[in-house]
């Protein structure tokens, strides 16, 4: 009878391998910009998640309601583009089988794409995407019940650290650059929204854009440096940050460059090689061996990937973290219905150990008249980092507590 | 001098440096409309695969001058093949299929560089200093003079080959008349496909002085083709002397009007004074009349 029951079992398994798989795993998806301008950002955090993933499916996988059960994956490029990601979203959002879905690196394809998810009330973790406006689309919107949950320090908080950081280095007159995207748009009102905020310390003399793809931005530093610009508050990504870089030393431009987390990219640092050097971003990880909570992150993450720097260290770290506390919403949960696992991410009752943090009920019950309460991250959280040499590092050394998970959030 | 004069001055010198590089392009197709009456509308993707062997080559810890070298001879293999896939079997048949060919293979080209090299641009290697040099104020950088060095070089090179050599002197025969070059023993298919390789040497040699500056990525030259057949156009596609002045032109046209009109506007003054010399001079500004005797 064993015998028998054994060789059923392998004949099952070969021959409908996907339909018996299909009851036995957890699906969650995996989308982002895995080629393109934004594809540091996009791979690491695919890499982070796949990480967490393989370290939990080696214990066996996750216990739901008893039974343990394999985490798998479904991988989609959206190539950074708004409407490749709206049909991802789509795609996604009718398979049926999916029990949440982590990623998206762009704001705008959170905005266009999200509400298929919501539709369908799908659990989506936003990250690393940080623009203001993939969260804020749902308060505009009024949404009683949101599935959408964002794991990544939000552009609020970074325009804050950013305004504080000028007004810290004595600077009196900035200017704001910022890319033609959803994501520079909404960076630039949330810069100025700060400055009034912080008293108006601050006078923005130039605002200048530019779009993606451009080679030259002497024209938009020829202007910021006649208005008497002392800093550029900078929002964009890699490439065209890059270029703002050089541009910046050929003129002879020295001021600081104070801007999004974009600035930790590794193509932005490969690309402007020294005239990067001092830009300044807020990060939510440093990738630091010498951070005791981190080490064993980044070791595991070096090893999986054959590298000796991750293209993009926040979104790594991010994509790792949101892959445990979705794993362990899923357990909490006992069920792999999206519903259910919304529900135990709005009340997470164990403190998740991350490599960013110790994640103690990062989010609660949604409210659309505060953002809040679907974002994990908060100022203190965050820390001020800094290219020096192919690398980011600490800005402020007194900041190594937060990283070190010291300063838990309140 | 006010800071408004300097600013503008500055726009124009970095644009007209650039436009040196769409003038090495545009050569490009010069020579080859000179000897086969035909040019590669998918030269700007010459440019790309051009940068692109540069690079890989560089990577491979090559020294920045045998990359240079090795893409040249690259880009000379694919001007060759473009001429015999696309160009060359479209002319005998006497059709103008090769328009629509060059495209396609250009097409191609892309397609081969996001598989082989990936999508993302990357910083291309040189061993020209950091920073930059200052005249009367204005900011020049090394990678920008090596443009205007380059094509310069590069032009020069090419017209003395064609004046002082047999094989150039053979091609120039078979660009007044073919007909009349084949009977003085001239080989007018090698003189042609030998002028498609030397078109396809300085796209890709254009390739590896425009990447210190924009990157190499699958898109880079996007936009090239069309600005540099703008360019031919408007100086006529017979001057390379002409080429120069309307590349500095057209480069430091776009560069002041995205300064002055905003980036979104930079290539539109360009393009009007592109359809004002055809209206004024279809023969190109530098072109000459040509009168057939029948």
């Amino acid at each position: 009878m064993k015998a028998f029951r054994f060789i059923l079992a392998l004949l099952l398994s070969t021959s409908f391998s996907s339909g018996a798989m299909a009851a036995d795993v957890v699906k969650i998806a995996v989308t982002g910009p895995f080629s393109g301008g934004s594809a540091p950002m996009g791979v690491s955090m695919r890499d982070g998640v796949k990480l967490a993933v393989t370290q939990i499916n080696q214990k066996g996988g996750i216990n739901v309601g008893g039974k343990t059960m394999k985490i798998e994956l479904i991988e989609r490029d959206d190539e950074g583009k708004n409407d490749r990601g709206a049909l991802i979203a789509q795609e996604i959002s009718s398979m049926g089988d999916i029990a949440a879905v982590i990623g998206t690196v762009n704001t705008g394809i959170a905005v266009m794409g999200d509400k298929y998810y919501v539709e369908k009330g799908i659990v989506k973790i936003i990250t690393p995407a940080a623009g203001s406006a993939s969260m804020t689309q749902w308060c505009i919107a009024g949404a009683t019940d949101l599935p959408i949950f964002r794991f990544a320090a939000h552009d609020g908080i970074q325009a804050q650290m950013v305004v504080e950081q000028a007004t810290k280095m004595g600077c009196k007159n900035v200017a704001i650059l910022h890319d033609a995207t959803n994501y520079g748009v909404s960076g630039r009102d949330d810069l100025v929204k700060q400055i009034q905020k912080q008293g108006g310390r601050l006078k923005v003399v130039a605002i200048e854009k530019f779009a993606i793809g451009d080679k030259d931005m002497t024209g938009q530093l020829i202007k910021a440096r006649a208005a008497g610009a002392q800093a550029l508050l900078i929002w964009g990504i890699g490439p065209e940050l890059a270029a703002v870089a050089s541009g910046k030393q050929k003129l002879g431009f020295r001021v600081p460059m104070i801007g999004g987390w974009t600035l930790s990219m590794s193509n932005f640092i490969d690309t402007a090689g020294p005239s990067g050097n001092g830009a300044l971003m807020p990060q939510t990880f440093i990738e630091d061996e010498s951070i005791a909570r981190a080490r064993s992150f980044i070791q595991a993450y070096h090893k999986a990937y054959g590298v000796t720097r991750i293209p993009s260290p926040v979104s790594a770290a991010q994509g790792y973290d949101a892959a445990l506390l979705l794993a362990e919403a899923i357990r909490e949960a006992g069920s792999t219905r999206p519903s259910n696992v919304k529900a135990s991410l709005d009340n997470l009752k164990v403190t998740v150990k991350g490599t960013i943090t110790d994640w103690k009920k990062p989010w609660s019950k949604w409210d659309p008249s505060n953002v809040e309460t679907h974002e994990a991250f908060r100022r203190t959280n965050t820390v001020m980092g800094k290219v020096q040499n192919g690398r980011v590092v600490l800005a402020n050394p007194a900041d190594r507590i937060v990283l070190e998970g010291k300063m838990l959030k309140n | 001098m006010n800071t408004e004069f300097l600013a503008l001055a500055q726009m124009a010198v970095g644009g007209g440096l650039m436009g040196m590089a769409y003038a090495l392009v545009a050569y490009g197709f010069q020579l080859t409309h000179a000897a086969g009456k035909a040019v590669n509308f998918g030269q700007g993707e010459l440019v790309m695969l051009g940068a692109f062997a540069g690079l890989s080559l560089s990577t491979a810890a090559l020294p920045y001058w045998v990359s240079v070298s090795g893409a040249m001879a690259v880009g000379a293999a694919l001007g060759w093949f473009v001429e015999r896939t696309a160009v060359r079997l479209a002319l005998q048949q006497r059709n103008e299929g090769w328009i629509l060919l060059t495209i396609i293979v250009g097409l191609f080209a892309v397609s081969a560089a996001e598989n082989i090299w990936g999508r993302e641009d990357k910083p291309f290697p040189t061993p020209w200093p950091e920073g930059a040099l200052e005249f009367f104020g204005i900011s020049v950088t090394w990678p920008e003079l090596a443009i205007a060095a380059g094509a310069l070089g590069i032009m020069t090179l090419v017209e003395l080959a064609k004046r002082y050599t047999m094989a150039g002197i053979a091609v120039q025969a078979v660009s007044a008349d073919q007909d009349a070059a084949e009977l003085c023993g001239i080989r007018s298919r090698s003189a042609i496909s030998l002028s498609w390789a030397i078109s396809g040497m300085s796209a890709a040699f254009a390739g590896t002085i425009i990447a210190p500056v924009t990157t190499v990525g699958p898109t880079m030259a996007a936009s090239l083709t069309l600005k540099a057949f703008s360019v031919a156009v408007v100086a006529g596609l017979d001057s390379s002397f002409g080429l120069l002045l309307a590349g500095i032109a057209l480069g430091a046209t776009e560069n002041i009007s995205g300064f002055l009109l905003g980036s979104g506007w930079r290539e539109a003054p360009g393009l009007i004074l592109l359809i004002l010399a055809l209206a004024l001079r279809p023969q190109g500004l530098f072109g000459k009349k040509i009168i057939r005797k029948v």
